[in-house]
């Protein structure tokens, strides 16, 4: 079914190796959805005052046409694959195109991001942050040194695992200790950089855009589109917020 | 007659109401070129930049500001995507992968200002073309749209999801409907929109409201592009402009019916839901070179190759409004990110849509498109220079724009972990080789399948007839049986020996 548009075979057979695994887990998803939609009423049933006793009123109509179409083309896509020798290739680091240096760069990004989102930016002040953010990416990717990511990795999780633990509850959010954690690891990071630029001319910038993004895109986002930003009592954009409504705006205003 | 006069004339009454507005032409030129940089950056999309306006401009202001910031940056990121393409051969948007095909060997050969003035004219000429032809027919389609009910539109919606599904699939045209399917399923979370049963909320009341447009759109569009692009690579290298960028008049005249030819295709595909601007620039490109007496030049730096492509990509995304305006089914991935934004601003693109809103949208367009013109041919070197930014120093900072547009539309956490997620997958499912563009529209028409596929049966007391009994909505149902069944092995090999005996 469909075209088929490779560079080379070896390409198709590490695809259909992956649509073995993939297909499973489609599977396996499609059954349990599946199953989820059966405590959907479907005959007979009352809810919320309204009567659900014919089969085409009830909610779960659409979503088992869903589920059963997805179990149904994943049964054979699982097919083609046998068929095509993935699932011989299914089980083999090579079959599937297992590459090291590439999966360290998914789980190193994948860590900083997951780091970032679900550690510090609910908890830590934006600008710190994004700016560590920025730094550590920059430093780890660009010139493509593994060791640097691993090092920004580890960095942008020890902020992000800090801030969520020790932070862990909404109430803890507003404190300050996380953010003085970050900062001091930014700054440690911006050391890092600093260094590596005396070899990498382009990463002298790096603490420049680091500072300057987060602090212009939070500050428009704020004050131009007076819009709601992560952690607006964090340290230093409570200090901007403060600075902006009681001694900037004043000047205009008045 | 008359009636293209009166759209002309309301169409004149709202470019006049935009033209006489000074903030208008700040929030046109800085969206013009903030869309052309993106599109001139290879790993950053038209998708993407409409999307991630839409997290910063969406609801912040008003709605005619917002439309001018987004359509700005989508006219502006199609034709960005030419530069790349013809300076560096590496398509700065897959819209125009098919420029690269001549745009690089006229470069090659010291026409790069030639190349450059062409697609910059074609792509002006494009746009034009494509929004004279949503001004005129998105009039009819609507008069005729209001008579459209809940079986023809569920089926419309259907065949939205199959045909992205089917044309934006690399790999197996299945995995395009697995996908469109994962993003139906992601659509049924929630209340649901006639009896309010929850569905599939573990018993978090953040799910209670479905998933929001903004952060999907985030997730599977930004997320995936930024781990993509984290790696290293060697800056590829510009190629020395040479000459003036200006729009060859005599090459203009003499390909005029290739610009007319390729503007109605790129129109064409535009319209069709779900298909966006590659589609339209690879077969405006395929149509041109078998069509064409210098067919067998396409692929050596030929002006017709180039006009084919480069024309068609920016007429389509006119054509691509039509049904986004009309029935509410974006008609390519940019579109469906202004759908979010239609959404988050509570105005209901389809039948009942303000008609000044389309006029409106109209006069943007014509101002994107001369905007896009100037800024093409007087401040070219300015994106020829942002050519050599490598992707690891501006993708972090694009993520910290999608995590902070994503925050202020919603104003939670929750869109964010939201974001990631969909990310995750999503990058997870272009690795398997899925494409994204059928999961974003399945999110996005999956409420509108789930109300009116139920509200037909609701109406016809579960008889399943309804679907066939009314004649657009038996046209829609044998279009979707055909496409389904168009890509089963047993009946392309029936097709093909009916083909070779009547040949």
């Amino acid at each position: 079914m469909g075209e088929i548009q490779f560079d080379t075979e070896a390409e198709i057979d590490i695809t259909r190796a992956r649509d073995f695994w993939g297909a499973l887990v489609l599977i396996a998803l499609s059954v349990f959805f599946l199953i989820k939609t059966f405590e959907i009423p479907l005959w007979g049933e009352n809810r919320a005052g309204v009567s659900g006793g014919d089969w085409y009123n009830s909610a779960a109509i659409v979503p088992l046409f869903i589920f059963g179409s997805m179990l149904a083309l994943s049964i054979v896509l699982l097919i083609t694959a046998i068929r095509a020798g993935g699932g011989a290739r299914a089980f083999s680091q090579i079959g599937l195109g297992w590459d090291r240096a590439e999966a360290l760069r998914f789980a190193t990004i994948g860590a900083m991001l997951l780091a970032y989102i679900g550690g510090l930016v609910p908890r830590v002040d934006f600008i710190l942050c994004s700016g560590l953010l920025i730094t550590a990416l920059i430093y780890g990717f660009y010139g493509g040194h593994m060791l640097r990511a691993v090092a920004a990795a580890t960095v942008m999780v020890v902020a992000g695992l800090f801030a969520f633990l020790v932070f862990p509850a909404q109430e803890n959010w507003a404190a300050k200790g996380d953010d003085w954690v970050t900062l001091a690891l930014f700054a440690g990071l911006t050391i890092l950089v600093l260094r590596a630029s005396q070899e990498t001319r382009a990463l002298r910038f790096v603490p420049l855009i680091a500072v300057t993004a987060p602090v212009v895109l939070v500050c428009a986002m704020a004050f131009g589109f007076r819009q709601n930003v992560p952690a607006r009592g964090g340290l230093l954009f409570a200090q901007i917020e403060y600075h902006y409504y009681v001694t900037l705006r004043p000047l205009w205003k008045d | 007659m008359d009636f293209v006069l009166m759209q002309l004339a309301g169409f004149g009454g709202a470019f006049w109401a935009l033209a006489v507005d000074p903030l208008t032409y700040l929030y046109l030129i800085s969206s013009v070129f903030l869309g052309i940089a993106f599109g001139a950056l290879p790993g950053l999309t038209a998708t993407l930049a409409v999307t991630i306006l839409t997290g910063f401009f969406g609801n912040k202001i008003p709605l005619d500001y917002a439309l001018i910031a987004l359509l700005g940056a989508y006219v502006g990121a199609i034709y960005g995507g030419s530069y790349p393409s013809i300076l560096l051969n590496i398509p700065g948007t897959a819209a125009s992968a098919a420029t690269a095909m001549d745009g690089y060997p006229l470069a090659k050969a010291g026409r790069g200002g030639e190349a450059l003035g062409l697609t910059t004219t074609a792509s002006f000429i494009g746009t034009v073309i494509g929004t004279f032809a949503l001004l005129v027919f998105v009039w009819v389609l609507l008069l005729i749209s209001q008579n459209i009910a809940s079986p023809e539109k569920a089926l419309l919606a259907l065949f939205g999801i199959l045909l992205s599904g089917t044309l934006m699939s690399e790999d197996l045209v299945i995995k395009g409907w697995i996908s469109g399917l994962i993003g139906l399923a992601m659509a049924m979370v929630g209340l649901d929109p006639l009896l309010s049963e929850p569905r599939y909320t573990f018993g978090w009341s953040y799910l209670l409201s479905g998933f929001q447009v903004v952060p999907v759109l985030m997730g599977a569009f930004a997320v995936p592009q930024i781990i993509e692009g984290m790696r290293h690579v060697e800056a590829g290298k510009v190629l020395a402009l040479k000459g003036r960028i200006l729009p060859n008049l005599a090459a203009m005249k003499r390909y005029l019916p290739t610009i007319g030819r390729s503007g109605v295709i790129g129109t064409g595909v535009g319209a069709l839901p779900g298909v966006g601007e590659d589609v339209a620039g690879w077969v405006s490109y395929g149509v041109g070179k078998s069509v064409s007496k210098e067919g067998h030049k396409f692929g050596k730096g030929s002006l017709e190759g180039l006009l084919s492509s480069e024309t068609a990509n920016n007429a389509c995304i006119g054509g691509a409004l039509i049904p986004l305006l009309v029935l509410g089914i974006p008609g390519s991935p940019p579109a469906a990110a202004l759908m979010g934004a239609f959404k988050i601003n509570n105005v209901i693109p389809g039948p009942t849509i303000d008609p000044e809103i389309i006029l409106r949208v109209v006069a943007i367009l014509v101002m994107a498109s001369f905007t896009m013109f100037l800024m093409g041919l007087f401040t070219a070197r300015i994106f020829i220079k942002i050519l050599r930014l490598p992707q690891t120093i501006f993708l972090p900072i694009v993520m910290v724009l999608t995590t902070l547009g994503s925050f202020s539309v919603g104003g939670g956490i929750n869109d964010l972990y939201l974001m990631l997620g969909v990310g995750a997958v999503a990058y997870l499912m272009n690795l398997m080789k899925y494409p994204i563009a059928p999961l974003v529209i399945g999110v996005i028409l999956g409420g509108l399948f789930d109300e009116t596929f139920r509200r037909s049966l609701f109406l016809s007391d579960g008889d399943l007839s309804v679907f066939v009994s009314r004649p657009g909505a038996a046209i829609l149902l044998t279009l979707n049986i055909a496409l389904i069944v168009a890509q089963i092995p047993a009946a392309k090999r029936l097709f093909a020996r009916v083909k070779g005996a009547a040949a």
